[in-house]
């Protein structure tokens, strides 16, 4: 179900000029800037790191937005209710979106690591080629269970999109997407160290760069499957308040 | 002449307010205020993590860019949520100049954009420990509140696509997303391709940023001025870009009875 349910709304996804533009798009610019600084610093030799750096921030942006989106799309849509009345958990019926908005994710990782290949040349030597798909993947999926820890919270809010809007640079920056964690300062430590965006981050750029890979993915996963379980916990909370205040569709 | 500035004037303001439908104060605090805070916070530690520039670039640069968040969105609202709330038939109707009405529903936007980068500087100033000059803080100002003049003219020339275009928002965020780029705003100019510059010196920003580094330099308001003017000469060309596109669009809906199908 979780499978077939990711598809859909994967193709539900890929069908939107907008997401897709979004996906590929504003990424590319991220990483075009990105290559722009790194080179104007010194640091020519880690433009492979601005790519996937870029990428990885794409894919942070699909989730959050995809998240938030997703549950005002089926609430725009009118759907909302439908997903609710189903047979299943709620839970389980919507963690195919969050899964979907991570993979659509994948999207940005892709044209960032194009785009740095063919318009700037720059070579993809992964430190670890059989490591790095497996680490998006598993960074991906971590993130797309986050995902269904922000789309339990934001059924409650109606304002989801401006929350949405605010938590884009934040976990850009402490997670250590492009900037490292150790340029921040130490306060924003254990805050990047309980998301699971920081591990998941780390994870693609020792594949990319040269590291430790399978620790980092490990504590990502670890961390994400917490999400879920918290995730689980309050959609299951969200859905009967909802149904005892009737409140659904006016959240 | 008096009913004229009415229009521009009280009927920006009344389409401004009307905008607290969907949003609250403290949606506003966040979206607004503290969201492009994150912004800045994130170019100002990529740039010290890099060395290209030093704080003041980047502090001041991106405090300016801050206001392209609320002048260029709310600029392309001024028409694309008229059509989404079902009102633009209503709007076009009217016996009013339609460019005078929708000119007029940039001013608070700008006014908007100018309380955000001016609050983004002050609070990152204060945080990351950026010394401006007091005598610096009216050309600021000045170049700040034209920064948010030229970007409200230019998110209105956005929204006038959206008589045309129906997905407009994408277009807007693609817009704010190279404004980060081709401003130089987080680049140094001379570390850009002769191509981005030339882009970026008919796009808003640009020149407000310079002027507004320069004048947290130290340097006075009169060396600068050439740059603010040059702000508010791309911002008066979106303005007359925004008038003709939204009459010629107007028209050709008029004429192919499109203006709700699109």
């Amino acid at each position: 179900m979780i499978a077939v349910g990711a598809l859909l709304h994967v193709k539900q996804l890929s069908r939107s000029p907008f997401e897709i533009a979004i996906a590929l798009f504003v990424p590319v610019v991220q990483a075009t800037l990105a290559v722009y600084l790194f080179r104007a610093g010194g640091e020519p030799d880690r433009l492979l790191e601005a790519a996937v750096g870029a990428g990885l921030m794409g894919v942070w942006s699909t989730v959050l937005f995809g998240s938030g989106g997703a549950i005002q799309n089926q609430r725009w849509q009118g759907t909302l209710e439908m997903i609710m009345l189903a047979p299943r958990s709620p839970a389980l019926v919507l963690l195919p979106v969050t899964l979907a908005t991570g993979i659509t994710g994948t999207y940005a990782m892709l044209a960032t690591l194009a785009w740095g290949r063919l318009l700037y040349g720059i070579p993809l030597d992964f430190a670890h080629p059989v490591a790095f798909p497996v680490a998006v993947a598993g960074c991906i999926a971590g993130l797309g269970m986050f995902g269904l820890l922000l789309a339990s919270s934001f059924v409650l809010l109606r304002h989801a999109n401006a929350l949405a809007n605010m938590l884009e640079y934040p976990i850009w920056l402490v997670s250590g997407m492009l900037v490292p964690v150790t340029a921040l300062p130490g306060w924003t430590g254990p805050v990047a160290a309980v998301l699971p965006t920081t591990w998941g981050a780390r994870a693609v750029h020792e594949a990319a760069s040269g590291g430790p890979v399978w620790p980092a993915l490990a504590v990502c996963l670890a961390i994400s499957l917490a999400c879920l379980a918290a995730g689980w916990v309050l959609m299951t909370y969200v859905e009967r308040r909802a149904r005892v205040t009737a409140t659904l569709a006016l959240a | 002449m008096s009913a004229l500035f009415r229009l521009v004037g009280v009927g920006g303001v009344i389409a401004y307010r009307a905008l607290f439908n969907w949003t609250t104060p403290s949606i506003f605090v966040g979206t607004l205020l503290v969201g492009p805070l994150f912004q800045l916070f994130f170019f100002a530690y990529l740039g010290r993590e890099f060395g290209v520039a030093d704080d003041r670039f980047y502090i001041v640069g991106n405090a300016v860019l801050t206001a392209a968040l609320a002048c260029v969105f709310g600029g392309t609202m001024a028409v694309a949520n008229e059509r989404r709330f079902g009102t633009l038939g209503h709007v076009l109707l009217s016996p009013r100049s339609r460019t005078a009405i929708f000119l007029g529903r940039v001013l608070p936007y700008a006014g908007n954009g100018l309380l955000i980068a001016a609050s983004t500087l002050t609070v990152a100033a204060l945080l990351l420990g950026l010394r401006i000059p007091p005598t610096a803080l009216p050309g600021l100002l000045l170049a700040l509140a034209t920064a948010s003049l030229a970007c409200g003219f230019f998110g209105l020339t956005l929204g006038a696509l959206g008589l045309r275009f129906r997905d407009v928002f994408l277009i807007s965020n693609v817009a704010v997303a190279l404004l980060l780029l081709f401003t130089g705003v987080n680049v140094p100019a001379d570390d850009l391709p002769a191509g981005i510059r030339a882009v970026g010196a008919v796009l808003p920003i640009t020149h407000a940023a310079d002027a507004a580094r320069r004048l947290a330099g130290g340097v006075p308001l009169g060396d600068v001025l050439p740059a603010i003017g040059a702000e508010l000469a791309v911002g008066v060309g979106y303005a007359v870009l925004a008038a003709g596109l939204l009459r010629v669009f107007e028209a050709e809906s008029r004429r192919r009875a499109s203006l709700d199908t699109l």
